[in-house]
């Protein structure tokens, strides 16, 4: 075997200049690929983990008709001794966090608006997701005030700002009318676009009292350190609540359509590399074409003197492979140079675009993902395209004619 | 048992449009520790012969052995693996691998044998060094004279201790020194350790070296002379 990558790498660097010129090109495809998946990918990491922390948790507990029907009627007891057993079932569980949530009806000056009104419980957000330090005007409530947050988005719809009092109808458990007068006490930034322009929180006892829902919740949100552990922990809470009315998801679960949604934006991006790949491995191609085609004199005489085709099939092939995997392991390694070097010193986003993006409570920078498998699936993309390849060197070494091959 | 046998060897090329008539029941034999000499005008089939010989074309009709094999009836691949293990070949030019230095060129075919690394490593040097090369062993070919690759060939056609050598005009690139160098080299071989040599070659000083000398005339056989070598070796 060594004697057959001695041979290839040496045939490779024959012609040195094509070759380091058929590597870059494929650095140059490797680089360019992970950076815009990366660009990608780095956006939609970061709605999902607000998603994740804001909106679902990395594992939910819901009443198993609340999917379906998400009414304050489908939801559940819950105290702090049945926080204290989910809390046991898995080490790995850090938070829960309960809620309840209803859709109501926001009175301001003669007109309403619709609210998504949450019951939280403050200081147990504040560990998870960092609720508070999303404050961008005003304070929290105190847990057992009549009192508001609400979000940038819907204090902009309704010019409410600290210290306004705001009326809020609904609908309570069971068709009990549900209605109170509120004092906005902060406004806060929420990082979720569509929950910025519509979330009101308030104390989760105040919230079970307006809405008749005494104890309960309509949904318990499970924090984790990392989202590695979603499922084995959604599996052992599955087995470890003995509640059957009671439904474990994980957040995939809980919003497949935002995965689907999200998925498809990556579609630009992986056409464009493929295009991008397309192009390379046509120069790629060519490259091994000439390799081929100036050596069959050489092929001819090395077939003459006793070296099978086999054997020559995989030095060829070799070639190939070892051009692909000096593009990959090069391009690999520059992209994760680049990323790393975006990690210390992020893009920043000016003008109208960065104010846009500091509206919706992110930071005014473009965020890269490091996800491993960017890495690995280009080289799989090269590997394939390495094997397309070298089908047609192994094809004339197979069909070479020896007497032909050797007068030319 | 004579190393090579041919029985009737034809060869037509284009036998469907313009025949070209290569060969014509080409009958010979040629015994272990011959040096023979393949003459004949240019297209008389020289070279179709020696392609024959060394299992590297087919025959359009006829045979041929080597030792007891009957060659003409391997598979392209069967044929490969028996050139590995039975020829050495030294063609006119372009013999060696560019790549490789002439030590990795003499030992990369008993590397195709299987032949162990220490061995392979040890007779690379002898051979090098009996073809006058010794100090050259990591030039590659582009570093070396005609005369020089072409001993560098031989000694890559004796690596596999092949059953006979065959040499198509090996000498037609050289200057008369660097031929009769090269022709030295053969005889001292052929003398020394009994290797059958099979040459083709156009030139008058090199057919004179030979102990036998077929002729070739129109793809047949026109003569098979023994003759006493005009030259002797002269130590260099
Ligand atoms: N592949 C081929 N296709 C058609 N005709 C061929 C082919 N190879 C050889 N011939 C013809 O067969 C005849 C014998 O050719 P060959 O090469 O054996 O001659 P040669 O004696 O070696 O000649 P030279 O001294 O010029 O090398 C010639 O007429 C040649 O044109
Ligand atoms: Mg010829």
């Amino acid at each position: 075997m060594t004697i057959y990558l001695k041979l290839a790498w040496r045939s490779i660097w024959r012609n040195k200049r094509r070759t380091l010129i058929t590597i870059s090109a494929l650095v140059f495809a490797v680089i360019v690929s992970v950076l815009m998946q990366s660009l990608n990918r780095g956006s939609h990491e970061l709605i999902i983990e607000n998603m994740t922390h804001l909106q679902t948790g990395f594992v939910q507990i819901q009443d198993y008709r609340f999917q379906d029907e998400p009414s304050l009627d489908n939801s559940f007891f819950f105290d702090e001794s049945l926080e204290k057993e989910w809390l046991a079932i898995d080490d790995r569980i850090q938070w829960v966090l309960p809620r309840i949530e209803t859709f109501m009806l926001a009175a301001i000056d003669g007109s309403t608006r619709g609210a998504l009104v949450f019951g939280v419980e403050v200081e147990k957000e504040q560990n998870f997701n960092q609720l508070k330090d999303r404050l961008a005007e005003g304070e929290f409530f105190r847990k057992d005030e009549y009192a508001v947050v609400i979000s940038t988005g819907f204090s902009e719809r309704t010019n409410l700002g600290v210290g306004d009092t705001l009326a809020l109808i609904g609908q309570g458990r069971f068709a009990m009318s549900a209605s109170g007068l509120f004092t906005v006490r902060g406004i806060i930034d929420h990082p979720l676009p569509d929950m910025n322009s519509q979330t009101i929180y308030m104390p989760l006892p105040v919230a079970q009292e307006l809405l008749s829902a005494d104890q309960m919740v309509s949904s318990v949100l499970i924090g984790l350190e990392t989202d590695r552990h979603t499922q084995s922990v959604a599996d052992a809470l599955k087995n470890g609540i003995s509640d059957e009315e009671l439904a474990v998801f994980t957040w995939p679960e809980l919003i497949p359509e935002l995965l689907e949604l999200l998925e498809f934006d990556l579609v630009g991006a992986y056409l464009m590399s493929y295009i991008l790949y397309i192009v390379i491995a046509f120069g790629f191609f060519g490259t091994i074409l000439t390799m081929t085609l100036e050596r069959i004199k050489e092929f001819g005489i090395l077939i003459s003197v006793g070296m099978g085709r086999g054997r020559l099939a995989i030095t060829l092939f070799l070639e190939v492979l070892v051009i692909s995997i000096l593009g990959v392991l090069v391009g690999a390694a520059g992209a994760w140079l680049l990323l790393y070097y975006f990690y210390l010193n992020p893009i920043e986003l000016t003008g109208q675009l960065a104010e846009t993006v500091i509206d919706m409570g992110w930071e005014p920078v473009l965020p890269m993902s490091f996800a491993p498998d960017q890495f690995y699936s280009q080289g799989i993309i090269v590997f394939f395209i390495a094997m397309v390849i070298s089908i047609y060197p192994i094809y004339k070494i197979f069909s070479l004619d020896v007497i032909k091959a050797s007068r030319v | 048992m004579a190393v090579i046998r041919t029985e009737k060897l034809c060869k037509v090329y284009n036998p469907d449009t313009i025949p070209v008539h290569a060969l014509r029941d080409v009958s010979i034999e040629i015994q272990k520790g011959e040096f023979t000499s393949l003459v004949g005008p240019s297209g008389s089939g020289k070279t179709t012969l020696l392609n024959m010989l060394g299992a590297l074309d087919m025959p359009s009709s006829g045979k041929s052995w080597i030792g007891d094999v009957e060659v003409t009836s391997l598979t392209d691949k069967e044929r490969i693996n028996f050139r590995l293990h039975n020829i050495g070949f030294v063609f006119q030019h372009y013999n060696l691998i560019p790549v490789f230095t002439a030590k990795e060129n003499v030992s990369f075919i008993m590397l195709l044998q299987g032949v162990d690394p220490k061995t392979i490593s040890e007779r690379a040097d002898e051979l090098l060094e009996q073809v006058g090369l010794g100090d050259r062993k990591d030039s590659r070919p582009s570093q070396l004279s005609g005369g020089q690759q072409q001993r560098v060939a031989v000694a890559r056609a004796l690596a596999s201790e092949p059953q006979f050598i065959l040499a198509d005009e090996p000498t037609a690139n050289l200057d008369t020194k660097a031929a009769m160098n090269l022709l030295d080299l053969m005889q001292k071989m052929n003398e020394e350790q009994k290797v059958t040599f099979v040459f083709s070659t156009h030139d008058q000083r090199v057919i004179s070296r030979a102990r036998r000398v077929i002729t070739l005339v129109d793809g047949a056989l026109y003569s098979d002379k023994e003759q006493e070598p005009k030259i002797v070796l002269e130590p260099k």
